[in-house]
């Protein structure tokens, strides 16, 4: 089952060629700073799961809301004439960062402790 | 479980909406431009750089000339008559330039007149009697511009300071001035030059068509011989007759 995420991947980048959408270059920074805040639900998304506390509800609104804010608050950075979207591209990247060291210490914690099982297994068995 | 499914395929859907979005976002940067759009720069730069080749011929030659023309005059420095017979030399290429000389050779006769046996065509009938210098001027610039060296409309030289114009005479009809000289139909307009890129561009510019359909004749012959078509000497004043160059007090 842990394919299918990247399976799911390569359909959309598929699709993205295929459909062979051109975005206009004046709105390629809001593009960029919503797939920081996808990235970003992603990982802490697997980090909820990784955590037994996952939400599809949470996990899918948080893609979309966060995505649409950052999009849009870039572009009302843009009318206003600050760089708001620096706002943004700095939250996302410290969660970013954070959930994917969570991930990290999640991920090792367990291959930690199953090699730990294993070898305490092993000492019975002897 | 459930929960583990549930995460499974929205992770799935989030990361196929990632793919795209990250797809678009590359492709829109990465990809080149258009072929047409780059074909048609390819060739902008080839005409570029066909122009500037030409250029810089045109400065070698000029820089050769004028290399010749100063170890003329410095191999005729020591004697007097060499100088003058340069000086002489100088002189008559410069008139030649200026069009102060009559030149011979292969070049295109251009008669036009009007013809009332030909069929107007809507408003264009009247056109040629209300701008006829307009006309006239655009069928010069157009041979100026393709090959000619020398052209002579009613046997006045064109030279940098002629003028063509569509003037209200004294008995209150329109007639042709060139260097200010009154000229009247046929307009013959004489030009030495590169023959068979004259009539090319006449040709592509379909220019007896044009005068057909305002009732004028547009009749051209080529003359291939080296003695095939004289234009005759700027007999008019020179910018220098009246105009002297300002002394700095």
């Amino acid at each position: 089952m842990i394919w299918l995420p990247v399976l799911g991947l390569i359909i959309g980048a598929a699709i993205g060629f295929i459909a062979n959408v051109n975005i206009p270059v004046a709105y390629s920074s809001y593009l960029s700073i919503a797939i920081l805040a996808a990235l970003d639900t992603v990982l802490g998304g697997v980090r909820a799961s990784l955590e037994k506390s996952f939400d599809a509800t949470v996990f899918l609104s948080g893609f979309f809301f966060n995505t649409l804010l950052a999009a849009l608050l870039a572009y009302i950075g843009e009318q206003l004439g600050v760089d708001l979207y620096l706002a943004a591209v700095v939250a996302f990247g410290v969660r970013l960062f954070q959930n994917i060291a969570i991930v990290r210490r999640v991920v090792f914690g367990r291959i930690g402790k199953r090699h730990g099982k294993e070898a305490e297994r092993a000492e019975v068995e002897a | 479980m459930s929960t583990q499914r549930a995460f499974i395929w929205s992770l799935t859907g989030v990361c196929a909406l990632v793919g795209f979005m990250l797809t678009v976002e590359l492709s829109s940067h990465i990809k080149p431009q258009p072929t047409s759009g780059t074909l048609a720069s390819y060739l902008d730069l080839r005409s570029e750089i066909d122009e500037q080749q030409e250029e810089n011929r045109l400065l070698t030659e000029q820089i050769a000339k004028a290399k010749a023309q100063i170890a003329q005059y410095q191999a005729a420095q020591t004697n007097q008559a060499d100088l003058e017979a340069a000086l002489r030399h100088d002189e008559q290429q410069t008139a030649a330039a200026a069009g102060l000389t009559p030149v011979t050779g292969p070049g295109i006769e251009i008669k036009i007149q009007d013809d009332p046996l030909l069929t107007p065509v809507g408003s264009a009938a009247q056109d040629f009697q209300e701008r006829a210098d307009v006309w006239i001027s655009e069928v010069v610039n157009d041979l100026f511009a393709n090959g000619a060296t020398a052209i002579s409309i009613n046997d006045q030289r064109l030279v940098t300071t002629s003028s063509i114009r569509w003037i209200q005479g004294l008995n209150s009809l329109p007639e042709l001035q060139v260097n200010t000289v009154p000229v009247a139909q046929p307009y013959i307009i004489r030009a030495v030059g590169d023959v068979d890129h004259m009539l090319a561009e006449l040709t592509l510019k379909d220019w007896q068509a044009n005068f057909n359909i305002m009732q004028e004749d547009f009749i051209v012959t080529a003359h291939r011989s080296a003695n095939g078509v004289t234009v005759p000497a700027y007999q008019g004043p020179l910018p220098g007759k009246w105009a002297k160059e300002a002394t700095s007090k």
